[in-house]
């Protein structure tokens, strides 16, 4: 038998035409914190070094460590054993060159599991503009294909809002990066970055930090602590649906009417039902939160897209593509979360799809909402 | 009275179902008519209404709910109160409806009351079904 090549696999002619944006892409910081200490004031790297700060500090505990030792593909190593995703002209050799790929969004999860438990609220700041720069000038230059989610220090709104605005203009900056903390979204604590992402026509892009359910500060899965890397895997989605449910009950598209948000990496088969449940609620209960003022499937449909990776496997994929069908391919968009052990290849993905659907979910509902139009 | 809670096959009875003292302002009195559980209210501003006691959802005894206002779509964080005494919420899933239209409140596409008129002769509420 022989073993599919993910990359080299055969295009049909309709992959051809298909434009791509993968909406989720790791970097990785090679050296650790030491790399970014260029990029922040002398006084704050010398109290990283004096405390021997690491981003080893973001280790998934024993418990959630992978079983197979790494999050990271041991294959997406380059030639002199680099860790996959460390080097952005390895990033654009194996992966974006060769899957065809028009645009890759890098979504650095260094900087997002210190901002959103790790580090305190000043060393957070400092962190987030740090590696914000080392991307920007290190990453960014070496190909237009690349897009960055800059990461905003969730422990204080003002001071994310304030590097929003810092360097939201950058051509190659597409989405403002969220690491999540335990307030759900729709709280107004978030306001001053939905406003400052609002301004600069960026969507709020969230993803799981790697501190999730494993650290007090961090969104928690529901029902209680998982045991293992399986169990805490499976549950991460949960985190999705608490915070779509959280934004449109607060009002937050009424109250940031230009404000989008992408999921990515939280899964999508679950949307269907919550939206049901959502939307039978609000019919019953709307007096509660008037400002709700249309039927919850109505604000998702007009501001949240998910990205399709990990994508659900039933036995059938035909069972997959009737979902899609049912929830509407508008909310969905492709990512392959590469390098990681878990990622998606284009030439792969949701071939059960036709390809009006596949071109939308491949390129043109992230184009809408990444500033790629 | 709309087209819709009209019944179109066959003409409409009309039926004493009880002196206006006997009916409380704002809050719904159920009388058997023809088999049928007909809640009547007597309103504020001397209007009755009649309503099918079943509640379009789930058969709900709807004329057992709340009879009150609604919080109407706001700002977020703003609450405004309206329609005092004229909306009905089904006392088992919280649908609102408008008891002068029959509809459910704020909805593209709303479910419907069953309404019957209702008049006052002669110090009696007479409904037609």
């Amino acid at each position: 038998m022989t073993v599919a090549d993910t990359r080299a696999a055969p295009k049909s002619d309709t992959d051809a035409a298909l434009k791509v944006i993968d909406c989720d892409v790791h970097p990785t910081v090679r050296g650790g914190l030491s790399a970014v200490y260029p990029y922040m004031p002398k006084a704050w790297s010398r109290r990283f070094e004096q405390k021997k700060a690491s981003v080893q500090s973001v280790a998934l505990t024993t418990k959630y460590q992978h079983p197979n030792g790494a999050v990271v593909r041991e294959d997406a190593r380059d030639e002199k054993g680099n860790v996959g995703g460390s080097d952005p002209r390895v990033v654009v050799s194996e992966h974006i060159n060769p899957c065809n790929i028009d645009f890759a969004l890098l979504n650095c999860l260094q900087a997002a599991s210190l901002c959103a438990a790790l580090a305190t609220t000043d060393e957070s700041i400092i962190l987030a503009s740090a590696f914000n720069d080392f991307f920007l000038k290190e990453w960014l230059p070496v190909d237009r294909r690349l897009r960055y989610a800059l990461t905003v220090a969730s422990l204080d709104p003002q001071a994310g809002a304030a590097e929003i605005r810092r360097i939201g203009q950058h051509p190659q900056v597409a989405a403002v990066g969220l690491p999540l903390i335990n307030v759900l979204m729709g709280s107004r604590y978030w306001w001053p970055i939905y406003e400052a992402a609002c301004d600069f026509g960026l969507p709020i892009y969230v993803h799981p930090s790697g501190a999730d359910s494993i650290y007090q500060g961090a969104p928690m899965a529901c029902g209680g602590i998982p045991d293992s890397y399986f169990e805490r895997y499976v549950t991460l989605c949960q985190i999705a649906e608490s915070n779509v449910n959280s934004l449109v009950c607060c009002g937050t598209f009424e109250k940031f009417p230009g404000l989008k948000v992408m999921f990515a990496e939280l899964g999508f088969t679950w949307l269907l039902p919550l939206l049901w449940r959502m939307d039978r609620t609000w019919r019953q209960l709307r007096h509660e939160t008037p400002w709700v003022k249309k039927s919850p499937i109505d604000y998702v449909h007009d501001h949240i897209r998910f990205t399709t990776q990990p994508l659900d496997e039933p036995e059938n994929p035909r069972h997959l593509g009737q979902l899609i069908e049912m929830m509407g391919a508008d909310h969905l968009c492709f990512s392959s979360d590469y390098p990681h052990w878990d990622n998606d290849m284009p030439n792969q993905a949701l071939r059960m799809l036709g390809p009006g659907d596949r071109q939308k979910i491949f390129y043109g509902n992230a184009a809408k909402i990444l500033r790629l139009d | 009275m709309s087209s819709i809670t009209e019944e179109k096959s066959q003409p409409a009875q009309r039926f004493d179902v009880g002196k206006v003292e006997d009916f409380p302002v704002g809050k719904f009195r159920i009388v058997q008519c023809e088999g049928r559980q007909v809640g009547v209210i007597r309103m504020a501003d001397g209007e009755v209404h009649a309503v099918l006691n079943r509640c379009p959802h789930k058969g709900a005894p709807v004329c057992k709910g709340i009879v009150g206002g609604t919080w109407p779509p706001s700002a977020v964080g703003e609450l405004g109160f309206e329609r005092d005494g004229y909306v009905l919420t089904c006392p088992w899933h919280g649908f609102e409806f408008d008891l002068s239209t029959g509809a459910e409140l704020f909805q593209e596409r709303p479910m419907r009351l069953r309404k019957y008129r209702a008049t006052i002769e002669g110090g009696s509420v007479f409904i037609l079904l």
